[in-house]
C-alpha cells in the first residue's frame, strides 16, 4: 500500500507588502512560509489509513520548489510519512498550476501509489487546480473537496463525501487509484513531537530533475494593491443603532 | 514598520516654560521601591523609559525635609548633598537619552508618619491622618509657613543641582498643597484658612517662591487633584480648582491634573476591574478649557488612538502615563515603529501599586517581568541574548502565564525549537477563566501579549489538545523540560488557617463548589444561599461572592481574616469592591472558619473564640481556602522515571516554574517563567542567580574608624 502526498510550501503575508521590482510577485522579505494547512490534514488522511491498515505500507510526500521548500515536506516527514521526493524547480511561485501538475505527474507515475493526495487548494495561490489537473494528467479517477473518505485497499475502492457549494454533500463511490484533494476538517491533524521532528530531518528527501513542464498556461503580469473605492459609510453609535442601520441597509440592498 | 500619521501629534514637542519637552509622553511620578537611597536601582529603572522613547520622566514623590518622612513606605528623597549626589545619576542617565528630568517635592503633613527620623509633620491643623493611623500634625504658626515654603525652596535649588529640568510643587493624593486648598484638611481662621483665597494662598505663595528660586532654569509643575469625591469638605473642581489653576496660571509652566485625595487614591490609580481608561479625562477637560498653560495627566492610556482623542479633544497636551509605563518602557517607541501588537498593555491590576502599599519592596508587573529588574538583574524588556544552550530543543508543559511567558523568553533567547504543549483547547490557563470574573476583563491582556509574540516566534510552536504524561515527556525528544502545570483550588477546604482540611467539605458533592469548578468546568452552583469560604485574601473569594449575587444568589462570604480581600487594599480595589458587595446585599463575615460542613449547613467557629460556634443554612458552598500546586508530573518524573533515567533519554534539565512549583501571584508566575528562560543557560537554571543588592558595604578593615554621630 501506498499513499502519495502532494504538499506545498505557501507563502504567508504580514502587515506590510512590497512587490518586486518587475512587479510581478511579492517581495520574499515580505513573506514567511509554511506547509499548507489543507497538506496536514492530507498527510493525516494518509498516515491514518496506513495506520488502520496495520502500518504496512508507505507514504511519500512529494513537493515541487527549491531546496527551501524541503522545510514543508519535513513537516509531513516529522508526522510520520516515510520519505520525501522534491522536484528541483526554482522560482516556483511563478509557476502555474498546470505546470506544477506536469511535475508531479512524472513522479506520481513512476511511484505507482494506491491513493494520490493533495489538499483541496494553497492557502498562498487558492486556485484549487493542481490536484485536479494532476487527474487529468495521470488519467486517473478524481474526488474533489473530500470531507470523509472511507478506502477498501482489498476491493481498490473508496468511499467518499464530498462537499458542495450550499451545504450540500455528495457521496460517491470511486476506483481507486485515485486523486483525491483533501479538505480542512476531515481529521485532526496530529502534531509532531520533538523527537519526530529531529528522526525527521534524517529521513530520505529525493530531489529529481523537473522533466518537461511544457508550455504554462497562465503568466503573472503584475501584482499590485487595488485602489481604495469609494462609498464607504462609516457607521458609529452605539451597538443597538448600529444593528438597526446595518439591517436597514441590508434590506435596501435585498430589494 | 513606520509609525501611522494619525499618531504624529504624540511625536510634536512642546515647550514647558524654560524647557522643552521632545514628544508627548510623560512618566507620571510614580513609586518603586528604590528611592533615593537606591539610586542605581532608580536609575536604570528611569531610564529605560527615556530609551523607550519617554519624552520625560518624573521622580516619585520626593520628600523635601526629615519631617516629611513616610517610612515604612519609600518615597525619594531630597534633603541633602548627598541626596543630590544619588538623585543626580537618573537625571544624568535620562539626559543621555534625550528625556527630561522632573523631581516631585513633597510634603506630606499628617500623613507622613516619620517613622524613621522621628520628626513631627506640620500641617495647616490639628487633625489625625485619615491615611496613617496613628499620625498627627502640627498645627503649622505663620512661622511655621515660612519655614516650610523655605524648606520647598531649598528643595528645589538642590533638585536643580542634581539636573532636574521639572520641578514640582506636589498638591494632589491629599498632600500638604491641597491640604490647606481643602476644608477636610484646613480648619484655619487666619488668612490662610476660610475663604477660597485664604486656603489657596499656601500654595500659590509656594509656587511664586519655588519659581522665584529655580524658574528661570526648571520649569515649574503643579499637580493637583481635582475632586475628592466626598462632597463639601473634599477638594472641588468648579470652587478650589478652576479658580486656582485660573489664579496661578501665570506662575505655572505645566499643570498635571488628576483626582482622589489619599485614603481613596484608587479613584485616581482605577483599577480596570472599575474603571476603563481615560477616566479622569472629563476634570482634566475642564481644566485645560481655563489653563493657557500645558496640561499633562495619567489616564492609564495604552491606546495610541485613545492618546490623540485625548489631545485632538482638548482633554490634554501630554500624555502622561503610570501603570502603562511601567507594563511597557517601550510604550512610546513602538507607537512611533508602528508595532501596535508589540505593546505590553497594562492589565490595571495595580499590583505594582500593591508593593508601595505594603511599604517598601520594589515594585511588580504583572504584565513585565523586567520591571524593577533593570539594574539588579541586568534584564532589558526588549533585549534578550542568545542563550549559549540555544542548540537546545525546549518542552514546556502547560500554558498558563509561567508557560506562556517561559516558551516566549526561551523563543526571543533564539533556543532551537520550542514547543509550548498544552492540554486544553486554546493558551491561558487559569487566566482563560479568570478574565470572566466581573470586571477582570482586561486581565486577559494577560494571554493576548503572549499569544500574539509567540505566534510571530518561528521557534516556539504551540500544541494544544495534547496532554502529555511522564512517558510522553521522557519520549518527547526535547534536551530541557520545563513543567508549568498550575495549581487547583483545594476540594477538601485545606485551608491556610487550620493547616487541614475542613470536615465534611468535598468539592465532589453538587453542593461543594471550588473556583475552577464554577468559572472552567461550568458546574451549576445550586440553590439561592451560597456561602463562599475565603481564606485566600485576594480577588477570588469577592469576585466570586460578586458574580454569583450578580447571578441572583444570596451569598455570604466567609474569612477567618480580619478584612474581606485584605489583598485588595494594597491592589486599591477594596473600597469599591466594598461598595459593590454591599450594595449586592452580600453578608461579608470576618474571623470566621467553618469547622463542619453537610449539604445544607455549615458551623463556623469564632477564630479567637474556638468555642463559639454559629450555624448557617446554606445550599451551596464555595471553598476559596487555599490552592495546591499541580506537582503530578513533576514528580512522576523526578521521582518515579528519575533523573538519571531521563539523562539516558538526552534530558539534561528539568525545572518546574509558576504556580505548580508554589502557587503565587500571577505576576509572580509571570516572573517565574521569565526568570528561568533568563537564565536557562546559567550553571543551576534551577536557582535564580544572585541579584545585585545595592547597598552600603563595609570593610572590615575601615570599621574601626567609622563612626557614629557623635555623643
Amino acid at each position: 500500500m501506498k499513499i502519495v502526498v502532494c504538499a506545498k510550501q505557501v507563502a504567508m503575508l504580514g502587515d506590510e507588502v512590497e512587490f518586486t521590482d518587475d512587479g510581478r510577485s511579492v517581495d520574499t522579505d515580505y513573506l514567511e512560509f509554511a506547509l499548507n494547512e489543507w497538506d496536514t490534514f492530507a498527510t493525516e488522511e494518509a498516515l491514518q489509513i496506513r495506520e488502520r491498515l496495520g502500518g504496512e505500507g508507505e507514504v511519500v510526500v512529494v513537493t515541487a520548489g527549491d531546496e527551501d521548500a524541503e522545510e514543508a515536506m519535513r513537516r509531513c516527514l516529522a508526522m510520520g510519512a516515510d520519505r520525501g521526493v522534491r522536484i528541483s524547480i526554482e522560482g516556483i511561485a511563478d509557476r502555474d498550476p498546470i505546470s506544477v501538475a506536469r511535475a508531479l505527474a512524472q513522479v506520481v507515475e513512476k511511484e505507482q501509489p494506491d491513493l494520490v493526495f493533495c489538499g483541496v487548494q494553497s492557502a498562498d495561490a487558492v486556485q484549487a487546480t493542481t490536484g485536479v489537473a494532476l487527474a487529468e494528467l495521470l488519467g486517473l479517477p478524481r474526488v474533489a473537496v473530500v470531507r470523509e473518505l472511507d478506502y477498501d485497499h482489498d476491493a481498490k475502492k473508496a468511499r467518499v463525501s464530498r462537499e458542495l457549494e450550499g451545504g450540500l454533500i455528495d457521496v460517491v463511490e470511486a476506483d481507486t487509484p485515485a486523486v483525491l484533494t483533501i479538505q480542512t476538517g476531515i481529521n485532526e491533524p496530529r502534531y509532531a513531537t520533538l523527537r519526530a521532528i529531529k528522526q525527521a530531518e534524517q529521513k530520505e528527501i529525493e530531489e529529481v530533475e523537473p522533466g518537461d513542464l511544457g508550455e504554462p498556461a497562465a503568466h503573472v503580469r503584475r501584482m499590485f494593491v487595488p485602489a481604495k473605492g469609494e462609498g464607504a459609510e462609516m457607521l458609529n453609535g452605539s451597538p443597538e443603532a448600529v444593528a438597526q442601520r446595518i439591517a436597514e441597509i441590508v434590506k435596501e440592498r435585498l430589494t | 514598520m513606520a509609525r501611522d500619521p494619525r499618531h504624529d501629534i504624540l511625536f510634536e514637542p512642546i515647550q514647558l516654560g524654560p524647557v522643552t519637552m521632545k514628544n508627548r509622553f510623560y512618566q507620571i511620578p510614580h513609586c518603586n521601591g528604590f528611592g533615593s537611597e537606591k539610586p542605581l536601582n532608580q536609575a536604570y529603572f528611569r531610564a529605560m523609559k527615556a530609551e523607550g522613547g519617554y519624552g520625560a520622566c518624573c521622580t516619585e514623590y520626593c520628600s523635601i525635609s526629615p519631617e516629611s518622612d513616610d517610612t515604612h513606605r519609600v518615597s525619594a528623597r531630597i534633603w541633602d548633598d548627598d541626596d543630590i549626589k544619588n538623585l543626580s545619576v537618573m537625571c544624568d542617565m535620562l539626559h543621555e537619552h534625550g528625556a527630561l528630568a522632573a523631581c516631585e517635592l513633597w510634603y506630606g503633613g499628617p500623613h507622613a508618619p516619620c517613622m524613621e527620623t522621628r520628626a513631627v509633620p506640620r500641617g495647616p491643623s490639628q487633625i489625625p491622618s485619615d491615611f496613617e493611623h496613628l499620625t498627627y500634625c502640627k498645627e503649622m504658626d505663620k512661622d511655621d509657613i515660612r519655614e516650610v515654603q523655605g524648606l520647598y525652596v531649598a528643595a528645589a535649588k538642590r533638585a536643580r543641582t542634581a539636573g532636574f529640568d521639572i520641578v514640582y510643587v506636589y498638591g494632589s493624593h491629599s498632600y500638604l498643597p491641597q491640604q490647606f486648598l481643602t476644608p477636610y484638611y484646613n480648619k484655619r481662621t487666619d488668612e490662610y484658612g476660610g475663604s477660597f483665597e485664604n486656603r489657596a494662598r499656601f500654595w500659590r505663595e509656594t509656587i511664586e517662591q519655588v519659581k522665584e528660586a529655580v524658574g528661570d532654569t526648571c520649569a515649574i509643575c503643579v499637580r493637583m487633584s481635582t475632586d475628592m469625591f466626598m462632597g463639601e469638605p473634599g477638594t472641588q473642581l468648579e470652587r478650589d480648582c478652576v479658580p486656582f489653576v485660573e489664579m496661578c496660571d501665570d506662575i505655572v509652566d505645566v499643570w498635571d491634573i488628576n483626582v482622589s485625595g489619599i485614603s481613596e487614591w484608587g479613584e485616581d490609580a482605577t483599577p480596570s476591574r472599575f474603571y476603563p481608561s481615560g477616566r479622569l479625562l472629563p476634570w482634566q477637560k475642564r481644566i485645560k478649557e481655563v489653563a493657557k498653560k500645558p496640561v499633562l495627566g495619567v489616564g492609564r492610556f495604552v491606546d495610541p488612538n485613545m492618546m490623540v482623542e485625548a489631545i485632538e479633544s482638548g482633554c490634554l497636551d501630554i500624555i502622561a502615563t503610570c501603570r502603562p509605563s511601567i507594563s511597557d518602557p517601550f510604550l512610546p517607541k513602538k507607537i512611533d515603529e508602528g508595532r501596535l501588537d508589540d505593546i505590553r498593555e497594562c492589565i490595571g491590576c495595580n499590583i505594582c501599586i500593591s508593593r508601595w502599599e505594603i511599604g517598601g519592596p520594589p515594585l511588580i508587573c504583572t504584565q513585565n517581568a523586567t520591571a524593577g529588574e533593570e539594574y539588579r538583574r541586568g534584564w532589558h524588556p526588549e533585549k534578550f541574548s542568545r542563550a549559549e544552550n540555544a542548540d537546545n530543543d525546549v518542552l514546556v508543559v502547560g500554558s498558563g502565564p509561567a508557560g506562556m511567558e517561559c516558551a516566549m523568553v526561551l523563543g526571543k533567547r533564539g533556543m532551537r525549537r520550542v514547543h509550548l504543549v498544552e492540554a486544553q483547547d486554546d493558551m491561558g490557563g487559569i487566566m482563560r477563566w479568570v478574565p470572566q470574573l466581573p470586571g477582570l476583563g482586561e486581565w486577559a491582556r494577560v494571554v493576548n501579549y503572549r499569544r500574539i509574540q509567540i505566534d510571530k516566534l518561528k521557534n516556539v510552536e504551540f500544541i494544544p489538545n495534547t496532554e502529555l504524561d511522564a512517558d510522553g515527556v521522557k519520549d518527547y525528544g526535547a534536551e530541557i523540560v520545563v513543567v508549568a502545570t498550575g495549581a487547583y483550588w483545594a476540594t477538601d477546604g485545606l485551608n491556610g488557617c487550620t493547616h487541614d482540611t475542613i470536615p465534611g467539605a468535598d468539592a465532589s458533592q453538587p453542593w461543594c463548589l471550588t473556583p475552577e469548578q464554577i468559572m472552567r468546568d461550568g458546574k451549576e452552583v445550586p440553590g439561592d444561599k451560597v456561602l463562599i469560604v475565603d481564606d485566600d485574601g485576594y480577588y477570588m473569594g469577592p469576585s466570586l461572592a460578586e458574580k454569583l449575587a450578580l447571578d441572583g444568589k444570596q451569598v455570604t462570604l466567609m474569612t477567618h481574616l480580619g478584612h474581606i480581600g485584605p489583598y485588595m487594599h494594597f491592589t486599591l480595589e477594596a473600597p469599591n469592591m466594598h461598595r459593590k458587595l454591599h450594595k449586592l446585599k452580600v453578608e461579608m463575615v470576618t474571623y470566621q472558619i467553618p469547622t463542619q460542613m453537610e449539604q445544607g449547613k455549615v458551623t463556623s467557629a469564632h477564630v479567637f473564640d474556638e468555642e463559639h460556634l454559629t450555624d448557617w443554612g446554606v445550599d451551596a458552598v464555595v471553598l476559596v481556602t487555599q490552592r495546591r500546586s499541580n506537582e503530578a508530573l513533576f514528580r512522576e518524573l523526578k521521582d518515579r522515571i528519575g533523573l538519571d533515567a531521563l539523562n539516558a533519554e538526552g534530558i539534561t534539565g528539568l525545572y518546574r516554574i509558576g504556580d505548580c512549583e508554589a502557587p503565587r501571584l500571577t505576576a509572580d508566575c509571570v516572573f517565574s517563567g521569565h526568570r528561568l528562560a533568563r537564565e536557562i543557560d546559567s550553571d543551576d537554571p534551577a536557582t535564580p542567580k544572585p541579584f545585585i543588592r545595592e547597598r552600603r558595604v563595609i570593610e572590615r578593615e575601615e570599621a574601626g574608624s567609622l563612626t557614629g554621630a557623635a555623643i
